[in-house]
């Protein structure tokens, strides 16, 4: 490796190597790798790969941040990490085809900073809630969500095209990127699209190295409306309805998230706040609420997209309510817009405040199930002794929803990682019986329970898996592969 | 019994669990990423962008690999803990070049004490057998024999009060107050040691220089080397423990003194004395209209800046948020108070710089990083004796941010900050005068006593123990 990269940049110096683990957030199973390298560049990955497969050395690819960076740590049996946190540049910004080209360690802060100076009226699709070190490629690669995904879809649809070094050796760029001096203005290019495989595949099919993201109109009129209800029946029912006009109002809302009381609750910690729903009440918090972030080119647009969702819940409170008395408007102060307005955030970080600890245990389900996955999710943490934190928000107009359950639970106890783990046994195996997928397969639960289910698509990943590694080393075990 | 440092780790347990390695610890300002500021500088060190998120990590910007950088070393305590990491020599020297500056702390939003870990993680390691690097060896070795760490002659500590016209002060039975100067005052910067005693001496304070105090223990407390700290500790427990208040006029000392010692000493041992920084005498005094400056026709004009010490600043901001957070009973609604307590002491010694801008004339300028996203000058946690070229390089990035908003002077309050950054302004000559703010003060005589301080005033508690 020394001599791919050079004596700066491989190691395999215990405390470096342990410095990587990360047993929180999106997974549990980190483990110790046995060597740390830092390629900057692709044909130091490219050697590095096809050594590694002639030696059938495992290969776990981080891009940076914990979005499918830390997120997909090295598994068992552990082998060479790849750190491509030195691969950062922010190749080109073309505000005409709306692309920014990235490497896999451009960070969701540096990205957003970077567009924020130079081409202020444009923004990237960045995860929010993600912290600012999180990878815009991570992100990508994970499908995660992003702030525009309420109004565009999944943040694996904001990718253009990509260059992959596969484990075989080869260097394929997808989409239009493949034919040699194309723009990477065409995601489906040179006839059946590749890059589609790539999305959740968290680095277990190839080192991405390069990728064409979609940038957005960033205008400056925007403002965030919440209603509050007592059951996420009434918040899925009227969101869907807002969703559902399509054109127009359901465009400008750029993020449509929600969840209940505990996720206020559960970012301090557990014996310093109190638990009891009064309390939150009190203060005017919801049981249950959604948030919808409305962006705008005018002042003019944005009062009519926020007076259109406003009447849409006051017909839905007068007439299809479950709870109608519990529906009301949140007026929310000026500072609690803005915070929610800023990007990136750190809002997904204190949930480890609580206790010792967290995990995201994400789900896609269709839009008009999520009601049904939050009550049976918040219950199930609830008899194994977790608060019932649910975030919610809707991907591409309500077509579907990305429901993550924050485990929050004590990391110092090795009981209570037994007791998260029977959870995800348990949610799992229902989930699975309801048609819903797990966002982020882990590959002890979610990966053998999901795939035990899906066995054609299965064969075929694994053939597809099999040609660009032949040796099977790319992140073995995450999506159960091989 | 005193705590050794594997109890300190395992004390610290359910705080280690809490990273998620999210990496906003290796940023200033890491939820700010579009933060005005004042844009891209090209200074001794290359070129900085000013504005949004900066890395802030000395370590983790000089050796890059994730193990220097403050989440990576959360995990190394972790796998210590875990058993999947034994202490090695291979951990020695990823934990030795941390400046245990608790920029990290500051960002984290799980409020993880990264420096107790560190710390902590450090003296477990030397427990374990593990030798200190050959540097600390020697300091360790110089402050057994005389009691600091610079080869001193321990009967030469108050050289400079005899020299500078203020001998009677030492060992003045008469004083309920002691000024704790240091070592580094003692030995090193006596410009800091003078002027503060003669700061106390125009305010009409009478105080004492205790003639059996050693080194804090400040820089052995950082590099892990606890039973040399613990004597340390007793030696001055001992010494002052007569008195009723002890001034500081060292940033390392005072914080060692406040918030270390409560925390290595035996449960049963009561804590003797009150402790204060200078500067919070003078913002006081200044607040209740008792003190104003002269004008000063050499300074009028002038670009004065300010560097906030870490232990001055963020240590003790960080150490009050823990207190606080430990007292409360309902955080949602105490969080803000805490907050607005942990500005106003960042304030304190600007209320004296802003006094400054408006008797003296000169133009106070702050730089980019500030207050809790301050930047640490390179000097602490035991670097500049183990690292030294590191550690000027880092004091030179932060003489740069003080280039980029144009400063004639370069205050502080600490001298081991103003000892880095003058050394550092010296060889990469940036060109600017690095001073004490105290020392400023003194030396162009700009004290104007309206009022004379009483006894009470100078016996009055720090802020911090009034929130506490």
């Amino acid at each position: 490796m020394i001599g791919i990269v050079g004596k700066n940049y491989a190691t395999n110096n215990k405390a470096i190597t342990a410095s990587y683990l990360a047993k929180s957030v999106m997974g549990l199973e980190s483990q110790i790798a046995d060597i740390v390298v830092r390629p900057k560049y692709v044909e130091e990955i490219r050697k590095i790969l096809l050594y590694c497969s002639a030696e059938k050395i495992a290969v776990s690819p981080i891009s940076g941040g914990l979005s499918g960076g830390f997120a997909c740590p090295t598994i068992k049996p552990a082998g060479v990490q790849l750190d491509l946190g030195r691969m950062n540049r922010i190749i080109e910004i073309d505000e005409a085809n709306r692309i920014a080209i990235v490497e896999p360690g451009v960070t969701n802060g540096t990205l957003w900073a970077y567009m924020e100076k130079y081409h202020p009226d444009w923004a990237p699709p960045i995860a929010d809630g993600a912290p600012p070190a999180a990878t815009v490629m991570g992100d990508a690669i994970d499908r995660g969500f992003s702030l525009y995904t309420s109004s565009v879809g999944p943040q694996g649809d904001n990718f253009m095209c990509g260059e992959v070094v596969f484990p075989n050796g080869d260097i394929v760029r997808t989409g239009s990127w493949a034919l040699p001096f194309a723009k990477p203005f065409y995601k489906y290019g040179l006839g059946p699209d590749m890059w589609s495989y790539l999305m959740g595949s968290q680095g277990a099919l190839g080192v991405v190295t390069k990728a064409a993201v979609k940038i957005y109109p960033h205008p400056k009129f925007k403002t965030v409306i919440t209603w509050g209800m007592s059951n996420p029946y009434d918040m899925q029912d009227l969101t869907l309805e807002v969703g559902m006009q399509e054109f127009g109002v359901a465009h400008n809302t750029v993020m449509v998230q929600g969840g209940n009381y505990p996720l206020v609750m559960a970012r301090w910690p557990k014996d310093k706040v109190p638990h009891d729903y009064e309390f939150y009440k009190e203060m005017g918090i919801p049981a249950w609420w959604m948030n919808w972030e409305t962006w705008a080119n005018s002042q003019e647009e944005l009062d009519f997209a926020i007076n259109k969702i406003n009447s849409m819940a006051e017909d839905y409170k007068k007439n299809r309510a479950r709870d109608p008395d519990a529906m009301k408007p949140q007026e929310l102060h000026p500072k609690q817009i803005a915070s929610r307005l800023k990007k990136p955030n750190k809002i997904a970080i204190p949930y480890s405040f609580w206790e010792a600890g967290f995990l995201f245990i994400t789900w896609y389900t269709p839009w008009n199930e999520c009601a049904h996955f939050a009550e049976n999710y918040c219950a199930a943490m609830e008899k194994h002794g977790f608060p019932p934190v649910m975030w919610i928000a809707s991907i591409e107009r309500c077509r579907q929803a990305i429901c993550m359950p924050i485990v929050c639970f004590d990391s110092t106890k090795e009981e209570d990682f037994e007791r998260v783990q029977d959870l995800n046994r348990e949610t799992t195996e229902y989930g699975l019986k309801q048609g819903w997928l797990n966002y982020r397969p882990d590959p002890y639960i979610h990966a053998p329970l999901t795939y035990s289910k899906a066995a054609m698509y299965w064969k075929y990943l694994r053939a597809f898996k099999k040609l660009v590694d032949p040796n099977m080393i790319m992140h073995p075990g995450r999506l159960a592969l091989p | 019994m005193a705590k050794t440092g594997m109890e300190r780790l395992e004390e610290l347990k359910p705080q280690i669990y809490k990273c998620i390695h999210c990496k906003a610890c290796r940023f200033a300002y890491s939820g700010e990423p579009d933060r005005e500021g004042i844009g891209e500088f090209t200074g001794k060190q290359g070129t900085v962008l000013y504005e949004g998120m900066v890395d802030a990590c000395p370590a983790g910007i000089e050796y890059g690999w994730e193990a220097f950088w403050n989440a990576g070393k959360v995990w190394i305590a972790r796998s210590i803990l875990s058993g999947d990491l034994e202490f090695t020599e291979e951990v020695r020297d990823v934990l030795m070049p941390c400046i245990t500056c608790g920029q990290c702390s500051a960002q984290c939003e799980n409020k993880i004490p990264t420096v107790d870990i560190i710390e902590a993680l450090r003296a477990a390691l030397i427990e374990s057998g593990v030798e200190m690097i050959d540097k600390h060896q020697l300091v360790d070795k110089l402050v057994k024999e005389l009691n600091n760490p610079y080869g001193g002659k321990a009967a030469e500590r108050f050289k400079w009060a005899k020299d500078a016209g203020l001998g009677k002060y030492i060992n003045n039975k008469e004083a309920k107050i002691g000024y704790f100067v240091g070592c580094t005052a003692s030995y090193r910067q006596i410009e800091v040691a003078i002027a503060t005693a003669k700061l106390f001496e125009k305010l009409g304070m009478n105080f004492t220089l205790v003639g059996d105090e050693v080194c804090c223990g400040s820089p052995f407390f950082r590099v892990g080397a606890v039973e040399t700290a613990q004597e340390l500790m007793n030696k001055n427990l001992k010494a002052f423990k007569d008195l009723e208040m002890v001034y500081f006029s060292c940033a390392g000392c005072y914080r060692t003194i406040t918030i270390d010692y409560p925390k290595w000493i035996a449960e049963d041992i009561e804590y003797p004395f009150k402790t204060k920084h200078a500067f919070e005498l003078v913002a006081d005094l200044i607040t209740e209209n008792k003190l104003k400056f002269k004008p000063n026709k050499e300074l009028k004009g002038k670009v004065v800046t300010y560097h906030d010490p870490c232990h001055t600043g963020r240590h003790f901001a960080i150490d009050m948020e823990q207190d606080l957070i430990d007292k409360s009973t309902n955080l949602m609604f105490d969080m803000r108070k805490i907050n607005k307590i942990i500005d106003e002491w960042f304030e304190i010694p600007r209320i004296i710089l802003n006094k400054l801008q408006e008797d003296v004339g000169i133009e106070f300028k702050e730089m980019y990083r500030i207050k809790l996203n301050s930047m640490c000058c390179g000097a602490g946690g035991g670097v500049r004796a183990g690292y030294p070229d590191f550690s000027i390089r880092t004091a030179s990035l932060r003489c740069d941010e003080a280039n980029a908003v144009g400063a004639d002077i370069l205050t502080t309050e600490c001298p081991f900050c103003w000892r880095n950054l003058s050394d550092a302004n010296e060889q990469y000559e940036h060109g600017m005068k690095v001073m004490g703010v105290l020392q400023l003060i003194t030396e162009y005589d700009l004290i104007d006593l309206a009022e004379k301080p009483k006894e009470s005033d100078f016996l009055k508690g720090s802020i911090r123990e009034l929130h506490l």
